[in-house]
């Protein structure tokens, strides 16, 4: 059996090799998974060789069953609400919210710090794959306020939800943007209930790189689910996750 | 007579409603670089009408107003800055019949 050093090294020879690309591999297990992990996040969508995909599978299952949630242990704040803060990619829910870009296909930005980055990295080459599969049936990029449902691949969660959240520049909200965001949450909710899910974890969408200020967008969170869970008498559970303290508080406020 | 829904104006002319692009929309969108229209001949209130792709967004435009689709602004498919135009005869979307008097007039003044 491969350890891991072994696995990722084999792993980055053959995207190197498939992007004909040469350099040389580091010895120390975190440069070589950073190695690894820019090298998947530049790959385009296409198929690989199954010898890679059962390296990798190996590689990661090993790698995510580290520091895994499990969504049943967590505790409701209010009924059918739970705030956990953590990383999304740890989590045992059913479904995780990933805030994606309009072409869908996961982050391209070598070993870039946003969700739709390590989502992508986590869950496997599989993901851009299918997510590929979505956007080329669909003939078009994805519009902002819409939901779209993948495997998980790798990730403790089964299912991924990806929304394209909107665009907020120097934190200008206007009607529209707010409506918007809105909107991700009332698809990615509808269509967690089309697909039988029991409990969906929600990332702050839009408030990364998006730029939406987070004070509001976590009331706009809040408030939409609430309101969805009343109107549609839904049976979901939803998780808001946070990632950082500021976030937290931010949440807590709107929530108890 | 002129409302607004969906961040588009809806212009009633007799029996006829043309939905216009607003300036707000503009600016949230900006400059449109690509458009599709809604296959569908007749359309309800938040149906699809226009997939448009803009430098500042990606948006799928949904009608404030069900109506039947008497016109396209098809010279937006060739030409999708028209869209952009501060001209209504430039930046109008669909124009529809059929619509519902009491729903059109229960939209909000523009």
């Amino acid at each position: 059996m491969m350890t891991q050093l072994q696995r990722l090294h084999f792993l980055i020879s053959y995207m190197q090799q498939e992007m004909k690309e040469k350099g040389p591999i580091p010895e120390h297990f975190d440069e070589r998974f950073a190695m690894f992990r820019g090298l998947a996040n530049r790959r385009p969508a296409r198929p690989a060789a199954g010898e890679f995909i059962d390296v990798q599978d190996a590689f990661l299952a090993e790698y995510n069953a580290a520091g895994i949630t499990d969504s049943d242990a967590l505790s409701p704040v209010a009924a059918q609400l739970y705030l956990w803060q953590g990383d999304i990619t740890t989590l045992r829910a059913e479904a995780v919210v990933n805030a994606a870009n309009p072409d869908m296909l996961g982050c391209f930005i070598p070993n870039h710090d946003c969700i739709d980055n390590i989502i992508h990295t986590k869950a496997g080459v599989e993901l851009r794959l299918e997510c590929a599969e979505l956007m080329q049936r669909q003939g078009r990029k994805e519009a902002v306020g819409r939901a779209k449902i993948t495997s998980a691949y790798n990730l403790p969660a089964e299912y991924i939800l990806h929304t394209v959240g909107p665009y907020v520049r120097e934190g200008r909200v206007t009607a529209m943007k707010a409506d918007l965001l809105r909107k991700c949450y009332t698809s990615c909710l509808s269509l967690a209930d089309e697909n039988g899910i029991r409990n969906i974890a929600f990332c702050s969408i839009s408030t990364g790189v998006f730029g939406f200020p987070k004070e509001a967008a976590a009331k706009i969170a809040v408030d939409t689910v609430r309101n969805y869970l009343e109107e549609t008498g839904s049976g979901l559970e939803v998780i808001f996750n946070v990632f950082d303290e500021e976030d937290l508080k931010i949440y807590e406020a709107h929530l108890i | 007579m002129r409302k607004v829904a969906n961040y588009l104006w809806v212009e009633k002319n007799g029996e006829e409603y043309k939905l216009i692009m607003t300036p707000e929309l503009q600016d949230d969108i900006g400059t449109v670089g690509f458009v599709e229209f809604t296959k569908e001949k007749t359309l309800k209130k938040d149906d699809s009408v226009l997939e448009l792709e803009g430098s500042k967004t990606v948006l799928d435009l949904t009608a404030p107003i069900g109506g039947k689709i008497v016109a396209v602004n098809e010279k937006a498919e060739d030409a999708p800055e028209l869209l952009n135009s501060a001209d209504p005869d430039e930046s109008w979307v669909v124009k529809l019949a059929e619509v519902d008097e009491a729903e059109f007039n229960a939209l909000e003044n523009a």
